[in-house]
């Protein structure tokens, strides 16, 4: 152990980040995170460029984190919260629940259920939902977030998020039992 | 299956994978008491318990790849260096990573992912310019000016060929009968195994499918669900009517005239004077300005591919109108239409 480790932490805790590790983490994480900041900053563009700054300063640091999940989460939200004060005065925040709630009804069932692969066809469903719930099925089953996790992310409460997951799930179900219908 | 039911499933799935043996027992009785109360409910349980299963992996999807591509520009004229910013950044970041330990659970969930994976990619013709394309699977498309056609990556592996249009293409579709090849496009569908056809799908107009070769069939698309589909040959056109959404089958005489646009050419038959000036502005890339309705007035014409001065001249004898250009502009005044 190097009289340099003035971070008071074992050099086993961190790993060093290759290339290779450092676009995997971004493969990885993208498609929850960066849905994570467009909720956060409602605007895509502002949502890339918070989302790529995080990332910046991971790869700029060179470190692999214990948990990356937790650290990038907790990350995009500073960025965002930054952002608010910057640009506070033209910001308008969307409810985006009653915004968004039209599913688009011409996504159909038939090239749905022409994806073989059933997860493929499941996501393509998820991701009709409005954005919010969306955003929490994605922390929900694929980040693993817990309830009370992705409720202090989004500043929720727990029960709306409890509330946005059981009707996900009642719309999937819903769909599904549908196509099957028509093709059996 | 309601949302107390819903509800009740999601708290046992948790109680479950945290292991939290108590509060499972629990839960476990009261859907067993919910299971007895109708035969139906196991199966919707299954179902419910495997679409839980099911949607534990996100399918591979190469979207991240652009925006990556943008850090790594932004990083290449930086190259990492250690300083005190690192150094407190990473005690910070250690900090963060060992709280969070202890505050999250250890989770340690499989993020397998499938091999496979669709993108869409999408090629576009300005106004002004013609696009040949051809697909991995060998087939060839012009695509008229002012479209766009998007079609899967995977095209050659699908068990359906599917291509979504907006506008107008040609198509001349390799034959592969175990492989239909499928052009969806404003509520129609076109289905084929290999022949040549034109589909002309413009906004705000009655879409049309026009055979050269083979035999194709169409159907109108309500939502995905498809009618009905009527079966063409060549000399045949289908028509979606807008109004009605009928979908209809007309002979006519020469079905090479519908791909006239594919050499320059444009035909014209009692088309409304709107619609002419429409296919003028995606032809050569301009706009056509007028303060004119130009109401119940229509051209019958033939243009071989010429230039933009000489239709707007023959135009203007038809019609009786003035026209002045200014760059990719044209104003037009008058004429004995209004």
């Amino acid at each position: 152990m190097g009289e340099n480790n003035t971070a008071g932490f074992n050099e086993d805790d961190v790993r060093t980040l290759d290339d290779k590790a450092f676009e995997d983490l971004y493969r990885r994480m993208y498609p929850t995170l960066k849905k994570y900041a467009i909720y956060l900053v409602k605007d895509i563009e502002d949502a890339q460029l918070i989302l790529n700054d995080v990332f910046i300063a991971i790869w700029k640091n060179k470190i692999l984190l214990i948990n990356e999940k937790a650290y990038l989460f907790r990350a995009v939200k500073n960025g965002a919260n930054n952002y608010h004060k910057i640009s506070r005065s033209n910001f308008q925040h969307l409810e985006d629940d009653e915004v968004q709630e039209v599913i688009d009804v011409s996504a159909d069932p038939f090239q749905t259920y022409m994806y073989k692969d059933r997860a493929r066809m499941l996501y393509h469903l998820i991701d009709q939902m409005p954005e919010r719930r969306r955003l929490i099925f994605y922390m929900y089953r694929i980040e693993g977030f817990s309830y009370k996790e992705i409720a202090a992310l989004l500043d929720i409460s727990v029960r709306t998020v409890e509330d946005h997951l059981v009707k996900g799930f009642q719309f999937l179900q819903e769909r599904v039992l549908k196509n099957e219908a028509e093709f059996r | 299956m309601d949302q107390e039911t819903w509800k009740l499933v999601l708290d046992y799935l948790s109680a479950k994978e945290q292991g939290k043996a108590r509060e499972l027992a629990d839960l476990e009785e009261r859907l067993q008491d919910w299971l007895r109360k109708d035969p139906q409910h196991q199966q919707d349980l299954d179902q419910a318990l495997r679409l839980w299963e099911q949607t534990a992996i996100l399918p591979d999807s190469e979207e991240w790849k652009e925006s990556f591509d943008h850090i790594q520009i932004s990083l290449q004229s930086e190259k990492p260096r250690q300083n005190k910013a690192f150094l407190i950044w990473s005690a910070a970041a250690a900090v963060i990573a060992i709280m969070a330990m202890f505050v999250v659970l250890n989770k340690s969930r499989q993020t397998a992912l499938p091999v496979d994976q669709i993108t869409w990619i999408t090629k576009t013709s300005n106004p002004g310019k013609i696009t040949n394309i051809l697909l991995p699977d060998s087939t060839e498309i012009w695509l008229n000016a002012g479209s766009s056609i998007s079609f899967p990556d995977n095209i050659r592996q699908a068990s359906f060929r599917t291509v979504k249009l907006n506008g107008e293409a040609f198509f001349k579709v390799k034959r592969d009968p175990k492989h239909p090849f499928i052009v969806q496009s404003l509520n129609i569908q076109t289905r084929v195994l290999g022949t040549s056809f034109n589909i002309r799908a413009w906004k705000n107009s009655s879409p049309e499918v026009t055979v050269l070769t083979g035999k194709v069939a169409v159907s109108r698309d309500s939502a995905g669900v498809q009618s009905k589909a009527i079966h063409l040959v060549p000399n045949q056109k289908g028509i979606c009517d807008l109004g009605s959404g009928l979908l209809h089958l007309e002979n006519i005489e020469d079905a090479r005239l519908a791909i006239g646009w594919t050499q320059g050419k444009m035909t014209f038959d009692q088309t409304p004077i709107t619609t002419v000036f429409e296919v003028i502005e995606r032809r050569y890339g301009v706009k056509i300005v007028t303060d004119q309705a130009f109401k119940a007035c229509k051209l019958t014409a033939k243009f071989d591919n010429v230039s933009i001065n000489e239709v707007l001249k023959t135009i203007q004898m038809t019609l009786d109108i003035r026209y002045t250009i200014n760059k990719q502009t044209i104003y037009i005044k008058g004429g004995k239409c209004n």
